[in-house]
Order: C-alpha cells, then sequence, then structure tokens
C-alpha cells in the first residue's frame, strides 16, 4: 500500500523536473554555436531519455540477478516492470532520435552506432517478451526470462561496440571521455532533464509494480469466489 | 566427452543432418549468386564475407534446432539430466557438438563460396582466415546451444530461437563479416583486423563465462 501512495509524489516531482528542465532548455541554455543550432535541444530530452532506458534495462538485469539467486517471484516482476518501461523509453529514444537526425543531418535515419544500438535493443527485449509469452509455467518462465535479460544486457555493449566497426557515424559525441563538452547552464539544464526523467522512471516502476499486485490480488479474489 | 561421442555417432550413422546441411549450404550460395549479381561479370569479392556468415548463422539455426528436437522427442535429454554430471558439461559436450558440425559445414562452403565469387587470392591470409573462423564459430555455438537449450523447453519452440538468437548474435556478425571481407578484400591488414579479431575473442570470453553462470537455470529441473 505504501507504495501505491508514494507513486503520485513521485511523478509530480518528476513533473516540476522535466518542465524546469524544459524551460531551462529553451530560456536559459544558450543556442548551441556549433553545427547543430536550434536542433540542439532536443539533446535536453533525447539523452537523458536513452540513459534511462539502459538505467531501467540495467535494473531488470540485477532483478534477474536476484531472482536467479533467491528464486523469490517479486524480483521477476521487477524484471519485467523495468523491460517493459525499458522498451517504452527505448522507442522514445529512437522517435527522438529520428526527429534529430532529420533535423540536423537531413534523414530520418543513419546506420550509426547508435541509433543501430538502440533498435538492437528494442529487437532484443521485444523477444524477452516473447519468450516470456511461450511459456506457461511462472517459475520456468520467470528463469528463462531471469537468464535472457542477463544475456541481453551484457550484449548491449558488445553491440555497441561491434557497431563501432561499421563506417563512420555522424552521430555527436557530447560526454566523452575527456569531458562533457557542455556549457554550465547547458549542463545545469541537461542535469535537471536526466534527473527529472529518472524519477520519472522509478515513479513510472513502481505505479507498474503496484498494478501487478493489484492484477495478483483480483486473480486471487476471483479464485475464492470460485470464478 | 560421452556426450559429445554419443551425438557424432549417432550423426554418423544417420547422417541425415550433414548431408542436408550441406546441400543447404550449396543452394544458399546459388541463391545469393542470382540475388546479387546485378549486372554481367559483377564483382562480388566485397560481399562474400557476409554471404558466408547469413549462411552459417542461418544453417545453425537449422542445428541447433536439431540437436536438441532429437534429445527432446525421444526424451534422452532427461536420461542426461539423470547422470552424476555437472550440467555445464552438457553445455561445453553440446557446443563442441555444434562446433565441430559449423566446422564441417564451412569445410564445404568456405571453398566453394570463394572460389565462385572472391577475385584475389588469399591463400597468403588462411592462418589469420581461420583464426577469425574459429573465433566467431565458438561465440555463435556457445550462444546458440544457451538459448537453444531455453527455447526447446518452450511451447513454440523452434519458432522462438531464431527470434532470440538473431539480435544477440549481430556483434559477431558484424566482426566477423568485417574481418572476412578484410581479407578477402584487401588482405590480412594488422590494425582493422587485430581489432576484430580481439573482439571476438572477448565476445566468446564474456558469453561462455555467462553461459557457464547461466546453463544450470536454462536447462531445468
Amino acid at each position: 500500500m505504501k507504495q501505491l501512495v508514494s507513486a503520485p509524489a513521485l511523478f509530480v516531482e518528476a513533473g516540476i523536473c522535466l518542465i524546469a528542465g524544459l524551460l531551462l532548455a529553451f530560456l536559459y541554455a544558450p543556442i548551441d554555436v556549433s553545427s547543430m543550432g536550434f536542433s540542439q535541444k532536443i539533446f535536453y530530452y533525447h539523452a537523458p531519455i536513452a540513459e534511462t532506458a539502459l538505467v531501467a534495462f540495467g535494473i531488470a538485469f540485477v532483478a534477474a540477478i536476484a531472482y536467479l539467486r533467491t528464486q523469490d517471484l517479486k524480483w521477476d516482476r521487477l524484471g519485467l516492470v523495468c523491460v517493459r518501461l525499458g522498451l517504452l523509453f527505448s522507442l522514445l529514444v529512437m522517435i527522438t532520435g529520428m526527429i534529430w537526425g532529420k533535423a540536423a543531418w537531413g534523414v530520418w535515419w543513419a546506420w550509426e552506432p547508435r541509433l543501430t544500438t538502440f533498435l538492437l535493443v528494442c529487437f532484443l527485449y521485444i523477444a524477452y517478451l516473447v519468450l516470456r509469452s511461450v511459456v506457461e509455467e511462472e517459475q520456468r518462465r520467470a528463469t528463462y526470462a531471469a537468464v535472457f535479460a542477463i544475456i541481453a544486457f551484457i550484449d548491449v555493449p558488445m553491440t555497441f561496440f561491434a557497431t563501432r566497426f561499421l563506417p563512420e557515424g555522424l552521430h555527436p559525441v557530447v560526454i566523452s571521455a575527456g569531458g562533457s563538452g557542455m556549457e554550465g547552464s547547458m549542463l545545469v539544464s541537461f542535469l535537471i532533464s536526466m534527473l527529472g526523467m529518472t524519477l520519472l522512471l522509478v515513479a513510472l516502476i513502481r505505479r507498474d509494480l503496484a498494478v501487478e499486485d493489484l492484477k495478483d490480488r483480483v486473480a486471487d479474489l476471483k479464485n475464492t469466489i470460485g470464478g | 566427452m560421452a556426450i559429445l561421442r554419443k551425438d557424432l555417432i549417432r550423426e554418423l550413422r544417420t547422417r541425415e543432418m550433414l548431408i542436408s546441411m550441406i546441400l543447404f549450404v550449396l543452394l544458399a550460395m546459388v541463391i545469393f549468386h542470382y540475388a546479387f549479381t546485378v549486372k554481367e561479370g559483377a564483382d562480388l569479392t566485397y560481399f562474400t564475407g557476409g554471404m558466408l556468415w547469413v549462411t552459417f548463422i542461418f544453417a545453425m539455426l537449422l542445428g541447433l534446432n536439431r540437436s536438441f528436437a532429437q534429445e527432446k522427442d525421444e526424451r534422452c535429454l532427461d536420461g542426461l539430466l539423470l547422470c552424476p554430471v555437472d550440467r555445464v558439461t552438457i553445455f561445453f559436450a553440446k557446443t563442441a557438438g555444434n562446433l565441430i558440425f559449423l566446422l564441417i559445414i564451412q569445410a564445404v562452403a568456405v571453398p566453394v563460396f570463394t572460389l565462385f565469387f572472391v577475385e584475389r587470392s588469399y591463400v597468403g591470409d588462411l592462418l589469420p582466415f581461420l583464426v577469425v573462423l574459429l573465433l566467431a564459430d565458438v561465440g555463435i555455438c556457445a550462444l546458440g546451444t544457451l538459448l537453444a537449450t531455453i527455447s526447446m523447453n518452450t511451447r513454440s519452440r523452434d519458432l522462438l530461437l531464431p527470434i532470440i538468437f538473431l539480435p544477440l548474435i549481430v556483434p559477431v556478425l558484424i566482426a566477423a563479416t568485417g574481418a572476412t571481407t578484410l581479407i578477402f578484400a584487401e588482405g590480412a591488414g594488422f590494425g582493422g583486423l587485430l581489432a576484430r579479431v580481439l573482439f571476438l575473442l572477448g565476445f566468446d570470453v564474456v558469453f561462455i563465462a555467462a553461459a557457464y553462470g547461466t546453463y544450470d537455470f536454462a536447462i531445468g529441473e
């Protein structure tokens, strides 16, 4: 029950951060002086969404290991919820990435390492959902899903490295080993957006977990009244 | 070791899988030829690496389904699971079996494909080529065996395997195709090839470790 109470508060916090990030991005952060110009504004949404998607899959990975160790189905449920949300965020990454790509490069799609990686990530985690749908027994489904979630998460950086072997990409490298390459005001706006997006993820995870709980209770109640 | 021997003997006795696989590979070559020859006398050297690896991965999909379907249909796997051996041993035996199977296919496919498609002699680069081949094969077989073990226990079996296997194997495909194309088209230049070989090696190590950790769960009770 506690989860149900706290989720709305988190949504409000996430909302405040996201709106603040948006306002800062447009009003406070300067217009990018390099090649990007005004279209660079989408970066304050695009990159935080991408980061959040990876965080979601990271949580699913940890939950998968926790499940294999404890065989406790609550970890399986957390994994499922995270993968679903991660998939949603990945789709948003691709949509925002395509919009940006159209504005900056003039094409909707480029076979470029990051975009390609996210495309494969989408396929991977759709496969995760397909895998779940073809196993009936609950424990077994949870086990296979956990094994696959582990393998899939390891595969993501592999795919990213491998796509580096492909011919040169167009994607701007904003944060590299050398530093963030952003001005102070840009960085502040970016970090607030990032915080907002992460809070949104946490809020969504909590809400989805609560929904799954309710589903279970409904199923239990149906069983007791002999439905 | 005994499991590997059993699989090999079984295959040698029936030969059903190997013959159909070799036919599959040869037919794939013919189909690729018609699909990619866009004009008379077109040079397919740059496509051969890609054709080869696509063929190997699809052949492997068929092989993987077969190798576990037999176990499942005759309930041999239950017997295997009752044996007092580590589950991981089953994984390594199955991976080795699939590897040998893939190598036999390649022994047929590589000479034929390159004879017809590659217009430059790569004999001098045979050693790096074999290294690439072996490293990529190990990755494909290890990952494939793990995933086939999962998929055979599900409702849709051989339909599921490509869906979970193909997205995971893309990194190997990219690196192996790149390396093979380099060798066929330009000779084994050090830099580009070495990076890909190291990548394939890293992939093998990571996924064998991952399979080692998770195979107990994948094969089930």
